[in-house]
Protein backbone atom coordinates (compact mmCIF):
# COMPACT_ATOMS: atom_id res chain seq x y z
CA UNK A 1 0.00 0.00 0.00
CA UNK A 2 1.48 3.10 -0.71
CA UNK A 3 1.89 6.00 1.78
CA UNK A 4 -0.13 9.17 1.61
CA UNK A 5 1.86 11.85 3.40
CA UNK A 6 -0.04 13.36 6.11
CA UNK A 7 0.86 17.08 5.33
CA UNK A 8 -1.65 16.56 2.21
CA UNK A 9 -5.49 16.65 1.86
CA UNK A 10 -7.26 14.45 -0.33
CA UNK A 11 -10.55 14.23 -2.68
CA UNK A 12 -12.62 10.69 -3.32
CA UNK A 13 -11.45 11.52 -7.02
CA UNK A 14 -7.53 11.28 -5.92
CA UNK A 15 -6.40 14.65 -5.93
CA UNK A 16 -4.14 16.09 -3.08
CA UNK A 17 -3.60 19.56 -1.71
CA UNK A 18 -1.20 20.99 0.09
CA UNK A 19 -1.18 24.61 1.36
CA UNK A 20 1.35 26.78 2.64
CA UNK A 21 1.73 29.81 3.23
CA UNK A 22 -1.69 31.14 1.59
CA UNK A 23 -0.89 28.97 -1.51
CA UNK A 24 -2.65 25.42 -2.15
CA UNK A 25 -0.55 23.10 -4.44
CA UNK A 26 -2.49 20.30 -6.35
CA UNK A 27 -1.34 17.57 -7.87
CA UNK A 28 -3.21 13.75 -7.97
CA UNK A 29 -2.10 10.70 -6.18
CA UNK A 30 -0.36 7.42 -7.10
CA UNK A 31 -3.31 5.76 -6.89
CA UNK A 32 -4.79 7.30 -9.67
CA UNK A 33 -2.13 6.82 -12.00
CA UNK A 34 -2.11 2.97 -10.95
CA UNK A 35 -6.06 2.82 -11.70
CA UNK A 36 -5.58 4.84 -15.25
CA UNK A 37 -1.98 3.34 -16.08
CA UNK A 38 0.46 5.55 -17.96
CA UNK A 39 -0.32 9.09 -18.66
CA UNK A 40 -0.05 10.23 -21.99
CA UNK A 41 -1.54 13.93 -21.60
CA UNK A 42 -2.51 16.25 -19.27
CA UNK A 43 -4.09 19.51 -20.35
CA UNK A 44 -4.06 22.42 -17.73
CA UNK A 45 -5.50 25.78 -17.18
CA UNK A 46 -4.01 29.22 -17.50
CA UNK A 47 -2.31 31.27 -14.91
CA UNK A 48 -5.27 33.77 -13.84
CA UNK A 49 -7.77 31.19 -14.37
CA UNK A 50 -10.48 30.59 -11.23
CA UNK A 51 -12.35 27.66 -10.53
CA UNK A 52 -14.96 26.72 -7.94
CA UNK A 53 -14.07 24.07 -5.32
CA UNK A 54 -15.43 20.78 -7.44
CA UNK A 55 -14.87 22.53 -10.66
CA UNK A 56 -13.30 20.70 -13.50
CA UNK A 57 -9.83 22.32 -13.87
CA UNK A 58 -8.12 20.10 -16.28
CA UNK A 59 -8.23 16.64 -17.82
CA UNK A 60 -5.51 13.58 -18.04
CA UNK A 61 -5.34 11.26 -20.80
CA UNK A 62 -4.10 7.83 -19.85
CA UNK A 63 -3.69 5.02 -22.54
CA UNK A 64 -7.39 4.13 -22.60
CA UNK A 65 -9.14 6.85 -20.51
CA UNK A 66 -9.45 10.48 -20.40
CA UNK A 67 -10.40 11.56 -16.57
CA UNK A 68 -11.43 14.87 -15.64
CA UNK A 69 -9.06 16.74 -12.84
CA UNK A 70 -11.56 18.82 -9.78
CA UNK A 71 -10.09 21.54 -7.63
CA UNK A 72 -10.13 20.65 -4.01
CA UNK A 73 -9.98 24.08 -3.02
CA UNK A 74 -11.59 27.29 -4.80
CA UNK A 75 -9.16 29.89 -6.02
CA UNK A 76 -7.37 31.03 -8.91
CA UNK A 77 -4.67 29.54 -10.37
CA UNK A 78 -1.11 31.34 -9.84
CA UNK A 79 1.34 28.75 -11.32
CA UNK A 80 0.98 26.01 -13.91
CA UNK A 81 3.68 22.96 -13.72
CA UNK A 82 4.72 23.60 -17.09
CA UNK A 83 7.53 20.75 -17.24
CA UNK A 84 5.10 17.88 -16.53
CA UNK A 85 3.38 18.21 -20.20
CA UNK A 86 6.70 17.37 -21.75
CA UNK A 87 8.06 15.57 -18.92
CA UNK A 88 5.06 13.21 -18.07
CA UNK A 89 6.82 10.57 -16.77
CA UNK A 90 7.39 12.69 -13.81
CA UNK A 91 3.89 12.55 -12.35
CA UNK A 92 4.25 8.48 -12.02
CA UNK A 93 7.82 9.28 -10.21
CA UNK A 94 6.85 12.00 -7.95
CA UNK A 95 3.77 12.79 -7.78
CA UNK A 96 3.57 14.24 -4.22
CA UNK A 97 6.47 16.61 -5.50
CA UNK A 98 8.17 17.27 -8.52
CA UNK A 99 4.57 16.05 -10.27
CA UNK A 100 2.62 19.09 -8.71
CA UNK A 101 0.25 20.39 -11.86
CA UNK A 102 -1.21 23.37 -10.66
CA UNK A 103 -0.70 25.79 -7.81
CA UNK A 104 -3.52 28.46 -6.86
CA UNK A 105 -4.37 31.24 -4.05
CA UNK A 106 -7.35 29.54 -2.47
CA UNK A 107 -10.13 31.78 -1.74
CA UNK A 108 -10.51 29.90 1.60
CA UNK A 109 -7.63 28.26 3.08
CA UNK A 110 -10.00 25.67 5.13
CA UNK A 111 -9.30 22.02 4.16
CA UNK A 112 -11.47 20.78 6.49
CA UNK A 113 -14.21 19.32 3.70
CA UNK A 114 -11.59 16.85 2.18
CA UNK A 115 -9.94 13.98 3.29
CA UNK A 116 -6.58 13.43 5.36
CA UNK A 117 -4.65 10.96 4.47
CA UNK A 118 -6.25 7.98 6.50
CA UNK A 119 -9.63 9.12 5.19
CA UNK A 120 -8.65 8.79 1.83
CA UNK A 121 -6.87 5.32 2.17
CA UNK A 122 -10.27 4.43 4.01
CA UNK A 123 -12.00 5.69 0.94
CA UNK A 124 -10.07 3.76 -1.58
CA UNK A 125 -10.56 0.68 0.55
CA UNK A 126 -14.34 0.81 0.47
CA UNK A 127 -13.94 1.50 -3.75
CA UNK A 128 -12.64 -1.61 -3.83
CA UNK A 129 -14.23 -3.66 -1.57
CA UNK B 1 -11.92 -11.34 -9.96
CA UNK B 2 -14.96 -14.25 -9.44
CA UNK B 3 -18.18 -14.20 -10.77
CA UNK B 4 -20.08 -13.01 -7.99
CA UNK B 5 -18.03 -10.34 -7.34
CA UNK B 6 -18.03 -8.97 -10.79
CA UNK B 7 -22.72 -9.28 -9.85
CA UNK B 8 -21.88 -7.67 -6.53
CA UNK B 9 -23.62 -4.47 -7.63
CA UNK B 10 -26.33 -5.65 -8.20
CA UNK B 11 -29.44 -4.67 -6.42
CA UNK B 12 -31.37 -7.16 -5.22
CA UNK B 13 -30.17 -10.68 -3.80
CA UNK B 14 -32.20 -12.63 -6.86
CA UNK B 15 -30.70 -13.91 -9.65
CA UNK B 16 -32.50 -12.57 -12.30
CA UNK B 17 -30.80 -10.47 -14.46
CA UNK B 18 -30.77 -6.38 -13.67
CA UNK B 19 -32.17 -4.19 -16.49
CA UNK B 20 -30.59 -1.61 -18.97
CA UNK B 21 -31.86 0.84 -20.88
CA UNK B 22 -30.86 0.58 -24.99
CA UNK B 23 -31.18 3.04 -26.71
CA UNK B 24 -30.57 2.88 -30.58
CA UNK B 25 -29.76 6.00 -33.07
CA UNK B 26 -29.39 4.70 -36.48
CA UNK B 27 -28.18 7.21 -39.13
CA UNK B 28 -27.93 9.60 -36.43
CA UNK B 29 -26.66 13.18 -36.38
CA UNK B 30 -22.73 13.47 -35.55
CA UNK B 31 -23.56 16.30 -33.02
CA UNK B 32 -26.72 14.27 -31.75
CA UNK B 33 -24.62 11.36 -31.37
CA UNK B 34 -21.83 13.00 -29.25
CA UNK B 35 -23.83 15.20 -27.29
CA UNK B 36 -26.51 12.42 -26.02
CA UNK B 37 -23.24 10.87 -24.64
CA UNK B 38 -22.19 13.60 -23.39
CA UNK B 39 -25.52 14.44 -21.39
CA UNK B 40 -25.73 10.58 -20.41
CA UNK B 41 -22.37 10.88 -18.54
CA UNK B 42 -23.40 14.03 -16.87
CA UNK B 43 -26.24 13.18 -15.57
CA UNK B 44 -25.79 11.07 -11.98
CA UNK B 45 -29.82 10.08 -12.61
CA UNK B 46 -29.41 8.60 -16.18
CA UNK B 47 -29.73 4.61 -15.38
CA UNK B 48 -27.86 2.24 -16.71
CA UNK B 49 -27.60 2.75 -20.51
CA UNK B 50 -26.45 1.13 -23.54
CA UNK B 51 -26.06 3.16 -27.32
CA UNK B 52 -25.78 1.75 -30.05
CA UNK B 53 -25.74 3.85 -33.14
CA UNK B 54 -24.15 4.73 -36.80
CA UNK B 55 -23.46 7.72 -38.17
CA UNK B 56 -25.09 10.26 -41.12
CA UNK B 57 -23.38 11.52 -42.96
CA UNK B 58 -20.22 9.43 -42.72
CA UNK B 59 -18.05 10.92 -40.44
CA UNK B 60 -14.72 11.48 -38.97
CA UNK B 61 -14.06 11.55 -35.12
CA UNK B 62 -10.48 12.69 -33.70
CA UNK B 63 -9.58 11.79 -30.15
CA UNK B 64 -9.96 14.54 -27.34
CA UNK B 65 -6.58 14.93 -27.44
CA UNK B 66 -5.61 14.55 -30.96
CA UNK B 67 -3.69 17.23 -32.79
CA UNK B 68 -5.92 18.22 -36.11
CA UNK B 69 -2.63 17.97 -38.03
CA UNK B 70 -1.72 14.77 -36.56
CA UNK B 71 -4.59 13.35 -38.40
CA UNK B 72 -4.00 13.80 -41.84
CA UNK B 73 -7.55 12.39 -43.12
CA UNK B 74 -8.83 15.42 -41.08
CA UNK B 75 -8.36 17.67 -43.61
CA UNK B 76 -10.19 15.80 -46.47
CA UNK B 77 -13.08 14.68 -44.74
CA UNK B 78 -16.26 16.20 -45.04
CA UNK B 79 -17.29 15.64 -41.68
CA UNK B 80 -15.52 15.74 -38.68
CA UNK B 81 -16.13 15.97 -34.84
CA UNK B 82 -13.80 15.99 -32.32
CA UNK B 83 -14.98 13.18 -29.21
CA UNK B 84 -14.59 13.67 -25.44
CA UNK B 85 -13.21 9.91 -25.24
CA UNK B 86 -9.65 9.44 -25.67
CA UNK B 87 -7.67 7.36 -28.43
CA UNK B 88 -7.52 8.42 -32.22
CA UNK B 89 -9.03 8.94 -35.14
CA UNK B 90 -12.26 6.72 -36.54
CA UNK B 91 -14.24 6.76 -39.86
CA UNK B 92 -17.97 6.39 -38.87
CA UNK B 93 -18.84 4.78 -42.62
CA UNK B 94 -19.17 0.94 -42.49
CA UNK B 95 -19.63 0.76 -38.69
CA UNK B 96 -21.58 0.32 -35.56
CA UNK B 97 -20.62 2.42 -32.43
CA UNK B 98 -21.57 1.27 -28.97
CA UNK B 99 -21.43 3.62 -25.84
CA UNK B 100 -21.91 2.45 -22.08
CA UNK B 101 -22.85 4.67 -19.61
CA UNK B 102 -22.21 3.56 -16.00
CA UNK B 103 -21.03 5.02 -12.40
CA UNK B 104 -17.48 4.53 -11.91
CA UNK B 105 -18.23 2.24 -9.18
CA UNK B 106 -20.14 -0.09 -11.24
CA UNK B 107 -18.78 -3.79 -11.25
CA UNK B 108 -17.76 -2.92 -14.86
CA UNK B 109 -15.85 -0.13 -14.34
CA UNK B 110 -14.62 -0.53 -10.60
CA UNK B 111 -10.87 -1.37 -10.38
CA UNK B 112 -7.97 -0.58 -13.04
CA UNK B 113 -9.42 0.74 -16.33
CA UNK B 114 -8.03 -1.93 -18.09
CA UNK B 115 -9.58 -4.48 -16.10
CA UNK B 116 -13.06 -2.59 -17.39
CA UNK B 117 -11.53 -3.24 -21.52
CA UNK B 118 -11.35 -6.76 -20.50
CA UNK B 119 -14.67 -7.06 -19.29
CA UNK B 120 -16.25 -5.12 -21.94
CA UNK B 121 -14.31 -7.20 -24.80
CA UNK B 122 -14.86 -10.20 -23.84
CA UNK B 123 -18.20 -9.60 -24.26
CA UNK B 124 -17.02 -8.54 -28.12
CA UNK B 125 -15.75 -11.51 -28.46
CA UNK B 126 -18.21 -13.71 -27.28
CA UNK B 127 -20.39 -11.63 -29.88
CA UNK B 128 -17.96 -12.04 -32.79
CA UNK B 129 -17.58 -15.85 -32.14
CA UNK B 130 -21.49 -15.95 -33.34
CA UNK B 131 -20.16 -15.48 -36.78
CA UNK B 132 -17.28 -17.33 -36.52
CA UNK B 133 -14.70 -14.49 -36.07
CA UNK B 134 -11.51 -16.02 -34.22
CA UNK B 135 -10.84 -13.23 -32.30
CA UNK B 136 -9.02 -12.39 -29.32
CA UNK B 137 -7.12 -9.69 -26.88
CA UNK B 138 -3.93 -7.87 -28.89
CA UNK B 139 -1.33 -9.01 -26.24
CA UNK B 140 2.02 -7.47 -26.47
CA UNK B 141 4.26 -7.03 -29.59
CA UNK B 142 2.15 -5.11 -31.96
CA UNK B 143 -0.58 -6.04 -35.05
CA UNK B 144 0.07 -5.93 -38.64
CA UNK B 145 -2.79 -3.26 -38.81
CA UNK B 146 -0.32 -0.74 -37.50
CA UNK B 147 0.38 2.23 -39.33
CA UNK B 148 2.32 5.25 -38.50
CA UNK B 149 1.39 9.00 -38.60
CA UNK B 150 -2.03 7.94 -39.30
CA UNK B 151 -3.68 9.37 -36.11
CA UNK B 152 -6.39 6.42 -36.86
CA UNK B 153 -7.53 4.12 -33.80
CA UNK B 154 -7.26 1.10 -35.81
CA UNK B 155 -3.90 1.87 -36.63
CA UNK B 156 -2.32 1.77 -33.45
CA UNK B 157 -2.88 -0.74 -31.19
CA UNK B 158 -2.83 -1.51 -27.78
CA UNK B 159 -2.47 -5.57 -25.79
CA UNK B 160 -5.85 -4.54 -24.63
CA UNK B 161 -7.53 -4.28 -28.17
CA UNK B 162 -9.67 -7.01 -29.93
CA UNK B 163 -8.27 -8.21 -32.99
CA UNK B 164 -7.85 -11.00 -35.73
CA UNK B 165 -6.23 -12.25 -38.27
CA UNK B 166 -3.45 -10.07 -36.48
CA UNK B 167 -5.38 -6.92 -37.04
CA UNK B 168 -7.23 -4.79 -35.26
CA UNK B 169 -10.72 -5.35 -35.27
CA UNK B 170 -12.26 -3.01 -32.69
CA UNK B 171 -11.89 1.04 -30.96
CA UNK B 172 -12.56 1.89 -27.61
CA UNK B 173 -11.66 4.67 -25.65
CA UNK B 174 -12.96 6.29 -22.38
CA UNK B 175 -14.00 9.15 -20.35
CA UNK B 176 -14.14 9.14 -16.67
CA UNK B 177 -15.52 12.21 -14.97
CA UNK B 178 -17.94 13.17 -12.20
CA UNK B 179 -17.74 9.61 -10.63
CA UNK B 180 -19.31 8.14 -14.20
CA UNK B 181 -17.78 6.77 -16.86
CA UNK B 182 -19.05 6.70 -20.74
CA UNK B 183 -16.83 4.09 -22.91
CA UNK B 184 -16.63 3.86 -26.37
CA UNK B 185 -16.74 1.35 -28.65
CA UNK B 186 -16.39 0.54 -32.57
CA UNK B 187 -16.17 -2.14 -34.96
CA UNK B 188 -15.61 -1.69 -38.67
CA UNK B 189 -18.49 -3.81 -40.66
CA UNK B 190 -16.40 -3.15 -43.83
CA UNK B 191 -13.59 -1.77 -44.99
CA UNK B 192 -13.23 2.17 -45.75
CA UNK B 193 -10.66 3.92 -47.66
CA UNK B 194 -9.35 6.01 -44.77
CA UNK B 195 -8.60 2.97 -42.43
CA UNK B 196 -7.34 0.57 -44.96
CA UNK B 197 -5.41 -3.05 -43.76
CA UNK B 198 -7.80 -3.68 -40.38
CA UNK B 199 -9.88 -6.01 -39.49
CA UNK B 200 -13.69 -6.34 -40.81
CA UNK B 201 -16.67 -8.25 -40.04
CA UNK B 202 -17.51 -8.14 -43.93
CA UNK B 203 -16.28 -11.39 -45.11
CA UNK B 204 -18.30 -12.94 -41.99
CA UNK B 205 -21.71 -10.92 -42.19
CA UNK B 206 -24.10 -11.20 -44.84
CA UNK B 207 -24.51 -8.28 -46.65
CA UNK B 208 -28.10 -7.63 -46.07
CA UNK B 209 -28.81 -6.20 -42.57
CA UNK B 210 -25.22 -6.54 -41.53
CA UNK B 211 -25.96 -3.86 -38.77
CA UNK B 212 -28.62 -5.20 -37.11
CA UNK B 213 -27.63 -8.42 -37.87
CA UNK B 214 -23.69 -7.23 -36.08
CA UNK B 215 -25.88 -5.50 -33.42
CA UNK B 216 -28.07 -8.35 -31.93
CA UNK B 217 -25.38 -10.75 -31.72
CA UNK B 218 -23.52 -7.93 -29.59
CA UNK B 219 -26.62 -7.98 -27.15
CA UNK B 220 -26.85 -11.11 -26.65
CA UNK B 221 -23.31 -11.10 -25.77
CA UNK B 222 -23.41 -8.31 -23.15
CA UNK B 223 -26.56 -9.90 -22.06
CA UNK B 224 -25.17 -12.71 -21.02
CA UNK B 225 -21.69 -11.39 -20.26
CA UNK B 226 -23.17 -8.28 -17.93
CA UNK B 227 -25.67 -10.51 -16.48
CA UNK B 228 -28.36 -7.75 -17.50
CA UNK B 229 -31.02 -7.45 -19.66
CA UNK B 230 -31.76 -4.89 -22.28
CA UNK B 231 -35.17 -2.64 -22.53
CA UNK B 232 -35.32 -0.99 -25.65
CA UNK B 233 -36.01 3.14 -25.21
CA UNK B 234 -36.38 6.34 -26.15
CA UNK B 235 -33.79 9.31 -24.83
CA UNK B 236 -36.12 11.17 -22.90
CA UNK B 237 -37.23 14.80 -23.96
CA UNK B 238 -35.12 16.26 -21.75
CA UNK B 239 -32.13 13.98 -22.69
CA UNK B 240 -32.74 14.37 -26.13
CA UNK B 241 -32.85 18.61 -25.50
CA UNK B 242 -29.07 18.24 -23.65
CA UNK B 243 -28.34 16.34 -26.69
CA UNK B 244 -28.72 18.91 -29.13
CA UNK B 245 -27.59 21.39 -26.54
CA UNK B 246 -24.41 19.74 -26.14
CA UNK B 247 -24.11 18.32 -29.42
CA UNK B 248 -23.28 22.14 -30.90
CA UNK B 249 -19.94 21.91 -29.63
CA UNK B 250 -18.70 18.54 -31.22
CA UNK B 251 -18.49 19.74 -34.61
CA UNK B 252 -17.47 23.56 -33.37
CA UNK B 253 -14.20 24.84 -35.47
CA UNK B 254 -13.15 26.07 -32.21
CA UNK B 255 -13.48 22.63 -30.60
CA UNK B 256 -12.04 20.29 -33.25
CA UNK B 257 -8.74 22.53 -33.60
CA UNK B 258 -8.51 23.12 -29.78
CA UNK B 259 -5.29 21.07 -30.76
Amino acid sequence: MADYPDRYQYTAEHEWVSVDDDIGTIGITHHAQEELGDVVFVELPEVGASFEQNARFGTIEAVKAVCDLYAPVSGEVVEVNKTIEDHLQVLARDPWDKGWLIRVKPDDTSTSHLLDAEGYEASLGEADA
Amino acid sequence: MSRSSVLSSARSDSASPRTWRLIESWDASPEFNMGLDEALLDDPGAPPTLRLYTWSPDTLSLGYFQKWADVPAAASAATVVRRITGGGAIHHQAELTFSIVLPQTHALFRDPVPLSYERIHAALIAALSEFGVKAALAGPGGLRSDREQTGMCFHASTPLDVAWGTRKGAGSAQRRRGGRVLHHGSIKLGSTPLEGEIATLEEFLPAENVVQTFAAALLRAMEASFAVRFERQEPSAAEQSAARRLGERYSSAAFLHRR
